[in-house]
């Protein structure tokens, strides 16, 4: 018998409204608010203004992080937000838990890149490679950062598998709790924007030019973005004894591997099928009883129709009746972050019955004939919601979250 | 329900092409871009080798967990400072994907064709998060089977060839379907 897990806390940071809490961004994700803009990289100078979503740091109110080190700052606000919004922490103390039984709160950190513009700073200056052991840009080193900062003694680790580093977070932080190993865990992901990935992933054609179209005939590639955004999960007996409020449930979780192609996803969606099915079974569901689904939805060629197909393999004819959303198209693909920002808004969904709109939408795909609830959020009430990640090595990851 | 390791492996980067002419024919015919990706499949040939399966095993209920410590840096190091050389031009797209730590995992998901649960985890010092995530997830029957281990720098100052990485890679599985299929069980989890 699995321990029901809970949410009892969200923060995030996104492009969107970076530093007004969870309903401004969740009011300006619905309103269909585009962050995407165009912007010189983050360090070198490479003659041309990119398209993506970053998070003006001008914003922040002041704090005591260190402003040269902007994945640290939003992950630490996020982290606070989160811990706040729970109730676990007082928001005019600086860093102790305040709830006097939580000496073992454990976290789990996704990330894609780490602290990667220390990194870039580093080489740029003494173009010395390797720092070896102990070192900032250590992709554990932010985990440790925050569990030191806020005090979370408890289990966890980093985990970084890509673009579903943050579902596979909060889904691996989920189990430890379903199996009694401990009540509260902390989860979630940060990623900042790069030259490094910018230019990775232009390299590999995957960036778009034009505006972000998840789903659209017209679609060309995706916008990069950054983020943090953590959530608290309790046992709901513990979130219950202390009267938490609760977001809703995390029902099933599970990853699985295409096991096909390092960039590419597996063309028929294999991987992606097989996680949400299993993620399905994990939930005691059936597939009839999801009611929306957040997409990956990155607005690649590839991606978009290897998705479409994946659900539609795995709900056949029901596929047509469930709302699937990409919120990227708003907020761009922020790795690490992107899963829990997304389970985010499959929470809100379920909590508010709203769903989020795929903006940009214009022109449809007679091979991605989903509902992808175009342009405009839609109110519907639903009961469960299925996040959805991908990303490069087919990594896949699939989350179900609940009315609590 | 116990994890058994019913497969083990060490071996370092020194030694991998002696050890990829143990592998099958098929396995030995693949290309590597570098000498951490070149060290993980041959070490998760080796260790499916141990556990008396050869693959591709083609299965999702063998999962991939693997840990790394900063060697994956090398990687990044790589890809960066070619672009602080030649400029745009020098960013490679074959370098690029191997930035991403479950560039690793991924690749043995393909060589040997595992479906199942994969999971990355930078680590610092020790492995043990590695090991006992597989194990919990045997133990919580998500996954029958496991490929789980760790990669690691040995010696900053060598290159590859002089051993500059280790990979120690074991094979997990639950204690039922280790003696359903007479496997030699090395160790209880």
């Amino acid at each position: 018998m699995r321990n029901p897990v809970v949410i009892t806390g969200i923060g995030l940071v996104t492009p969107l409204r970076p530093f007004d809490g969870l309903q401004a961004f969740w009011e300006a994700l619905c309103s269909g608010e585009d962050a995407i803009k165009r912007a010189p990289a983050p360090l070198l100078d490479t003659k041309k203004n990119w398209l993506m979503a970053g998070i003006d740091l001008s914003l922040r109110p002041p704090k005591d992080a260190d402003p040269g080190n902007k994945l640290f700052v939003i992950a630490e606000a996020a982290l606070s937000m989160a811990l706040h919004n729970a109730g676990l922490r007082n928001a005019t103390r600086p860093a102790p838990l305040t709830y006097s039984s939580l000496l073992n709160v454990g976290l789990v950190t996704g990330t894609v890149l780490g602290n990667v513009l220390l990194k870039e700073s580093r080489l740029m200056d003494t173009g010395k490679g390797n720092p070896g052991d102990d070192n900032m840009e250590s992709l554990s080193s932010l985990r440790s950062y925050l569990a030191s900062k806020f005090e979370l003694s408890g289990a966890g680790f980093t985990v970084s598998t890509a673009c579903a580093s943050g579902t596979d977070a909060v889904g691996i932080a989920a189990r430890m709790i379903a199996a009694g190993k401990c009540d509260v865990m902390v989860a979630g992901g940060a990623d900042v924007l790069s030259d490094f990935a910018l230019l990775g992933f232009s390299v590999l054609q995957a960036l778009t030019d034009d505006k972000v179209r998840p789903f659209d005939r017209k679609r060309t590639g995706l916008a990069l973005g950054e983020g943090a955004a953590f959530v608290v999960l309790e046992s709901l007996s513990h979130a219950s004894a202390r009267g938490a409020g609760i977001y809703g449930s995390v029902l099933g979780y599970a990853s699985r591997a295409d096991a096909n192609h390092l960039t590419g996803p597996h063309r028929e969606g294999r991987g992606l099928s097989e996680a949400m099915t299993a993620a399905i079974s994990d939930a005691g569901l059936a597939s009839a009883d999801v009611g929306y689904i957040n997409a990956h939805g990155t607005g690649t060629g590839y991606n978009d129709l290897m998705e479409t197909k994946a659900i539609k393999n795995v709900f056949r004819k029901g596929a047509y009746e469930i709302p699937v959303s990409s919120t990227k198209s708003m907020l761009g693909h922020s790795f690490g972050a992107a899963g829990v920002i997304e389970a985010v808004c499959c929470l809100l969904a379920v909590r508010d019955g709203i769903i989020p709109p795929t903006i940009n939408f214009t022109e449809k795909d007679p091979e991605c004939d989903l509902d992808y609830v175009p342009n405009e959020a839609r109110n519907h009430e639903i009961r469960t919601a299925m996040s959805l990640s991908a990303g490069f090595g087919g990594q896949n990851a699939a989350l179900i979250v609940g009315k609590g | 329900m116990k994890a058994v390791i019913t497969g083990r492996c060490k071996l370092s980067s020194r030694d991998v092409e002696a050890a990829l002419t143990r592998l099958a024919a098929g396995f030995r015919q693949v290309r590597f871009v570098h000498s951490l990706e070149k060290l993980t499949v041959a070490a998760a040939g080796l260790v499916l080798d141990s556990a008396g399966l050869r693959g591709p095993c083609g299965k999702s209920d063998i999962g991939i967990f693997i840990g790394i410590d900063n060697s994956i840096e090398d990687l990044k190091d790589q890809f960066f400072s070619a672009i602080l050389d030649q400029g745009m031009l020098g960013a490679s797209p074959m370098v690029f994907p191997f930035t991403s730590p479950n560039s690793l995992a991924a690749r043995v998901s393909i060589v040997y064709d595992i479906r199942g649960e994969s999971i990355t985890i930078p680590i610092n010092h020790s492995g043990a998060d590695v090991i006992k995530y597989a194990t919990d997830c045997i133990e919580g029957k998500y996954i029958k089977m496991a490929v789980a281990g760790l990669i690691t720098m040995k010696h900053m100052a060598l290159s590859a060839e002089e051993g500059r990485y280790e990979a120690e890679f074991y094979f997990l599985e639950d204690d039922k379907s280790a003696r359903e299929r007479n496997a030699v069980i090395y160790d209880c989890l």
